[in-house]
């Protein structure tokens, strides 16, 4: 039978635990408005930019871009992989990680060699112990990182692309859905496929005669790394707020099973001490019954 | 029907709005100069310099700092894209100094290192100067 005072010290630690992820969960849903925010503020500098890219490409006409054309002979892509910096967040980072390795492995396969660039200390640390190479390190980018933090990520990528030492350059990160659905993806960022240009030209089917300045061509050779730097700052903004969620639902689940705990030690503690009453009773009353 | 004077003006950048107004007529630095926008002007698409934009709003005017982007003028509407935009009061000039003797060391090794020297050169003179007009 379980002993009643280490029912009752069982009981208060379950109860500071669930003090404690009850304000985890309520700092997780804050810090969850505050990156929702975010994120839905920087769609619509993305989304006027593919308008853009469509309106150009349409004037332009057939467009022919370092950034867009895939080089064959080499046999080497980079991989940027964004994780979290914290734990206790659920299932995000062993999602997050598991989908990239797949990644990698799929390319291994392929014989293309991936230089990672891994963001966040948990990615970090799970390749380093999978003893995988990375190529970079991320860490100093916090909950809110800034448009001029991502900017030299995505700068680096695209100019080691146009050099030609990357064939493609890919994005690992948690897609924001909705807030009941968040999904570990992988997406390709470079070379830019024409396709999503397309079909964003075939929704807009009103022309507009711009009055061009400089040349559609050049204006597109700007437009273009433009689209890839808020791409890749997308993903960001989108992973964090995942990383919020993910860390909103699983502060949840452990006040909710400390909850359930709770109750069970109670119960616990409640029979034992009945237990030890009828004990004692049966005791007294055995021992008076004996001296009759 | 008395003729609308005012158009529709939104400067965007990749992190927020930065403004979203009503106006009746905005300089902005274009990429080859300065570059003008009344009520119905016609559908442009421009790529931006650096340099201070100028909103008019009623008789008061405000004052924008853009780095670079694109302009597009469509039905009465102007949106401006960029990646940097700072009102005069948010630039930090002691920072923008300390950026321009950075840019000011920089390598011109060749034509690229040349261009990223007089971009970031002139984005720090134009901050200093709009902070210090203010």
């Amino acid at each position: 039978m379980a002993n009643r005072r280490d029912l009752v010290k069982r009981r208060k630690a379950v109860r500071n635990i669930r003090k404690i992820t009850r304000t985890m969960q309520l700092i997780a849903t804050a810090r969850f408005q505050a990156a929702f925010n975010r994120a839905t503020a920087t769609k619509p500098y993305t989304e006027k930019l593919t308008e853009l890219a469509a309106d150009l490409s349409r004037a332009a006409g057939e467009v022919d871009h370092p950034l867009m054309r895939e080089p064959q002979d080499v046999q080497r892509s980079s991989l940027v992989a964004i994780s979290s910096m914290r734990g206790l967040c659920g299932g995000y980072n062993a999602g997050l990680l598991r989908s990239t390795v797949k990644h990698l492995n799929v390319q291994k396969k392929q014989d293309l060699q991936t230089d990672v660039t891994m963001v966040g200390k948990k990615g970090i640390n799970f390749f380093k112990f999978l003893k995988r190479p990375m190529m970079e390190q991320i860490t100093h980018l916090g909950d809110k990182p800034a448009f001029e933090d991502i900017e030299p990520i995505a700068n680096a990528m695209m100019d080691r692309f146009i050099k030609g030492e990357i064939r493609s350059a890919y994005v690992s990160y948690v897609k924001f859905v909705s807030t009941a659905k968040q999904q570990p993806v992988v997406i390709r960022i470079l070379p830019l496929s024409s396709e999503e240009n397309e079909a964003e030209t075939n929704e807009r089917t009103s022309s507009v005669d711009y009055e061009f300045s400089p040349s559609p061509k050049e204006l597109l050779d700007e437009l273009l790394p433009a689209t890839v730097r808020a791409r890749l700052f997308q993903c960001f903004t989108d992973a964090i707020v995942s990383e919020q969620i993910a860390r909103m639902v699983a502060m949840k689940a452990a006040t909710d099973a400390a909850e359930d705990m709770i109750k069970l030690l109670t119960q616990q503690y409640n029979r034992a001490r009945q237990t030890a009453i009828t004990m004692e009773l049966l005791d007294i009353v055995g021992g008076s019954s004996a001296l009759e | 029907m008395a003729k609308s004077t005012t158009f529709q003006c939104s400067v965007i950048t990749p992190e927020r709005a930065v403004l979203e107004c009503e106006t009746t007529s905005v300089v902005f630095p274009a990429h080859d100069g300065e570059l003008g926008v009344l009520v119905n002007r016609s559908a442009l698409l421009c790529r931006l310099g650096i340099g201070a934009m100028r909103i008019q709003q009623g008789s008061s005017t405000q004052t924008l700092f853009v780095d670079g982007g694109f302009a597009q003028v469509i039905d009465n509407r102007l949106t401006i894209l960029t990646e940097q935009s700072k009102k005069p009061e948010e630039i930090d000039v002691q920072a923008a100094q300390q950026t321009l003797v950075e840019a000011r060391a920089m390598d011109m090794v060749d034509d690229n290192a040349f261009t990223a020297r007089q971009r970031a050169v002139e984005s720090a003179k134009v901050q200093i100067h709009l902070a210090r007009t203010k």
